[in-house]
């Protein structure tokens, strides 16, 4: 399958990265860790059907026919994504199977860095692979442009955790820059690396953003079914929809669930269950849904420039 | 992307039995009355189509999900 004879091809890019940190006593094993745990480039899932890490090499075989050139880049992605979970797992501290909470977050901030920076290692590698000076100096600027795009949007997302007031603009502009972002990125130098003119990047790159809101917000469904966001008092789209559409006793059991000043752990099942009743669930999933059309819409602009579009349709169906 | 026609539908359609049941048995009707974008529209009978409503937990909800669970 070809999903296993790329992430195989990324694996081994990933591994020779890792060859100077065989001496490190431990470390090695930590970056593995890292990028096994968040389904970075490493690990069996990676091979899976509709697989992240390997959209750069999608996009750049779909506009161009290959795609090995593109996998230092595809590489640097997941170094600096599991990077941003470390990071993350320090700022959220829960999860008791995380790095830091594991290990210490001394020994956490030290893996995220050497992530960050074997990541700009791994940009360096395109040279090896053929792709000019100038491409190099391109594929650099836009992956640290999204980086700080991400870190922005973390910024706002972690400002905003005592409030319960978010509007629905303000959830789309987080998730833009802090989840979505990731997919555009990887959609952008997939094309780039593709030697696609503008007008196809900026295709490629709008298909990246609102697949990505898309996956954000089948996450925040997962995360009400699941009960997890709703224990952890996290505001998501369909609580934001929730506290704007229910009126009396029915809001005023969302503010105590979702206060974060609450003491009071809620009951998932009792949120849930509310939730799917004032149509927050249904609401979020025509959201979902309308998201995932802009991306096939998107997609369709690509397939009349020529792109094989049939690989990337797959990860949306 | 402004929602609030969106918002009103489907807070009419679960809070109103008879326009709960309009849209059950024919969705289109229900949409006429509320000023939706096409791709609006277009999403919400895709998501009748798939689940009907999506008043529970269900399989064709979490086969909706399927597609998207492990991007981010």
């Amino acid at each position: 399958m070809w999903q296993e004879r790329q992430a195989g091809k990324l694996n081994r890019e990933i591994e020779e990265l890792l060859v100077p940190l065989s001496d490190a006593d431990g470390l090695c094993d930590l970056i593995k860790e890292a990028l096994t745990q968040g389904r970075r480039g490493l690990g069996a899932e990676v091979a899976r059907a509709k697989p992240l890490p390997l959209l750069p090499l999608v996009v750049c075989e779909a506009i161009s026919g290959h795609y090995e050139h593109a996998l230092p880049a595809a590489a640097a992605l997941q170094l600096l994504m599991a990077a941003g979970d470390v990071f993350d797992d320090i700022e959220d501290a829960d999860s008791s199977e995380s790095l830091p909470a594991r290990y210490g977050p001394a020994i956490a901030i030290n893996v995220a860095n050497t992530l960050i920076t074997m990541g700009e290692a791994a940009i360096t590698r395109l040279k090896a692979r053929g792709v000019a000076d100038c491409t190099i100096v391109r594929v650099m600027d836009v992956v640290n442009s999204y980086c700080t795009t991400a870190c922005a949007g973390q910024h706002l997302d972690l400002s905003l955790t005592s409030k319960m007031d978010i509007s629905e603009d303000i959830y789309v502009r987080v998730t833009g820059m802090k989840s979505a972002s990731q997919v555009e990125c990887a959609c952008h130098i997939g094309a780039l690396l593709a030697n696609a003119n503008q007008e196809l990047i900026d295709i490629f790159a709008l298909f990246g953003h609102t697949l990505g809101i898309a996956a954000q917000i089948a996450n925040d469904i997962r995360g009400v079914t699941r009960g997890s966001d709703i224990v952890k008092h996290k505001i998501t789209l369909p609580v934001i929809y929730a506290l704007t559409q229910a009126e009396g006793e029915t809001r005023n059991k969302l503010v105590i669930a979702f206060g974060q000043q609450s003491e009071t752990v809620p009951d998932p099942t009792q949120i849930k269950d509310l939730l799917f009743s004032i149509g927050a669930i249904h609401y979020t999933t025509v959201k979902m849904e309308s998201y995932k059309q802009r991306a096939l819409d998107t997609l369709s602009k690509a397939e009349g420039a020529e792109v094989n579009i049939e690989r990337l349709k797959l990860f949306l169906e | 992307m402004k929602s609030q026609a969106l918002q009103e539908m489907i807070k009419k359609v679960f809070s109103d039995e008879k326009t709960k049941l309009q849209f059950m048995s024919n969705p289109h009707s229900v949409l006429a009355q509320f000023n939706l974008t096409e791709q609006e529209k277009k999403a919400v009978l895709n998501t009748h189509a798939k689940l009907g409503l999506a008043t529970a937990d269900s399989q064709q909800l979490e086969a909706a999900l399927d597609p998207l669970t492990y991007w981010t």
